[in-house]
């Protein structure tokens, strides 16, 4: 392939790689990769050759935060294993099986969770996800083969996977790929800094930024999408009972938002850094939306240091 | 094309050194990380029909090889325990509860100790992707 075509052809696809609608919402957020090369990444290995996809063996305990090619072939009777899939918080899953050799009848399972499940709790949660429960696991062995074929997407940047395989030499091939995801809702973050920028365009529904770490937050930008109303505090630690858009600050050891302890709330647009140090196992902001607006929330996070940590006796502390 | 030149060569200078570091990086990760694990951990299933004792491993690793102190660390055993039936309740109706699959949710106890350093060996691994296929750009962008 000639090289001045090469060039037109990876430019036209760095183009049509940008959503076309609701653009101007589209947000450059720093806690996203999105570097150049990594978006012609993106475009080019639905094109480039087989040999090139991502492979490697799947751990019986596993966390993977690529797209390719993933293989668990049981050495012995493997009874209870989990796989946790993490995306940029841009990106949606989507899960294919390429070949599956498990005794279904036996009582060996590969279960899809659209979410992460830990200690009984999962994120999203149950009021958050717009799935009920039983939708969210989907077990290949009471799948049909249409289903099977098809696979399993995602609705957020995270989902696990559980398996159970008894006899050695079993085992199965997934292919795991990620898309963009110009709204995400119900994000984990990957990492314990960043920043980002929380869109949700007219929806009734809440959304979640995850961060599993003890961190210092410091928000930018709330904004409703019509003017603050004076009646409204900008920001409450009793509630914002009388706003039907506003942002939650929680903290908590678990994973579901709805067990969480609420630390704050902000009810009215504002702009102008609000800074706070939350000591918690797991911080969320989470939006709530009526769907009357546009809302955005702007903010950054980065890991709290030791001193702030071991200055403060007890858990969950906030400053 | 001399931007283009200094550009491509400042690409590969970074990604050289990120590649180099994180190939360091991913080689000391397993066993040190998992030499440090003397926790317990198990997936929990929410299912009493089956075996109800549930039986948690150790994860403390004696010193072999990277890959016999992952196949030890990683000894689990499926327990079952009763999900909360207030919470299945209140979120289905008689019709949801007709398509509900007879399997119970399944759970993993974990603590956010081992979440976060599963979760930086993600990582890592990730941005040693993202060097290499950066890499092979590169290549293609050469030729």
């Amino acid at each position: 392939m000639e090289r001045a075509f090469r060039e037109r052809l990876f430019f036209a696809l760095l183009c049509l790689s940008v959503p076309r609608r609701d653009c101007r919402y589209i947000e450059d957020n720093e806690v996203i990769q999105e570097e150049l090369f990594s978006v012609l990444n993106s475009d080019l290995k639905r094109e480039l050759p087989d040999a090139s996809m991502y492979r490697r063996p799947l751990r019986c305990l596993d966390m993977v935060a690529l797209e390719g090619q993933f293989t668990f072939t049981a050495a012995r009777p493997q009874r209870g294993c989990a796989s946790f899939f993490i995306a940029e918080p841009n990106k949606v899953f989507s899960l294919f099986y390429d070949h599956v050799n498990i005794n279904c009848r036996g009582g060996d399972f590969i279960k899809v969770f659209d979410g992460w499940v830990m200690k009984g709790q999962r994120f999203p949660s149950l009021q958050d996800h717009p799935l009920p429960l039983h939708q969210r696991y989907v077990d290949y062995c009471n799948s049909d083969e249409l289903s099977r074929r098809t696979g399993v997407r995602s609705s957020q940047n995270v989902f696990m996977l559980f398996f159970h395989i008894r006899h050695a030499g079993d085992g199965f091939t997934i292919t795991v790929r990620q898309h963009l995801n110009p709204f995400p809702c119900n994000i984990i973050s990957q990492t314990p800094e960043g920043r980002f920028t929380m869109v949700v365009p007219q929806q009734h529904r809440n959304c979640s930024f995850s961060i599993i770490y003890p961190v210092q937050l410091q928000i930018s930008a709330f904004s409703l999408g019509r003017r603050s109303d004076p009646a409204l505090p900008k920001m409450s630690v009793t509630g914002c009972s009388e706003a039907g858009d506003f942002v939650e600050l929680l903290g908590g050891s678990g994973l579901d938002t709805s067990q969480m302890s609420p630390i704050a709330e902000l009810c009215s647009s504002f702009n102008g850094p609000t800074q706070m140090k939350i000591g918690c196992d797991n911080t969320v902001l989470r939006l709530v939306s009526s769907g009357r607006f546009v809302n955005t929330l702007t903010f950054s996070y980065n890991l709290l240091d030791q001193h702030d940590l071991n200055s403060v006796d007890g858990f969950c502390f906030t400053e | 094309c001399l931007f283009g030149a200094g550009l491509l060569s400042l690409l590969l200078a970074v990604e050289s050194r990120t590649g180099s570091r994180l190939s360091d990086r991913l080689q000391h990760l397993p066993l040190p990380i998992l030499l440090r694990l003397g926790e317990q951990y198990s997936i929990q299933l929410d299912n009493s029909k089956q075996d109800p004792s549930p039986v948690r491993s150790d994860l403390w690793s004696h010193g072999p090889s990277p890959a016999a102190t992952v196949n030890r660390a990683l000894q689990l055993q499926l327990t079952q325990r009763k999900v909360a039936s207030s919470e299945g309740q209140q979120e289905e109706d008689s019709a949801e509860k007709e398509k509900r699959s007879d399997d119970p949710p399944i759970s993993l106890d974990l603590t956010f100790h081992l979440l976060r350093e599963v979760l930086e060996m993600a990582r890592a691994e990730q941005l040693a992707q993202q060097a290499n296929d950066n890499r092979k750009m590169m290549d293609i962008f050469g030729k």
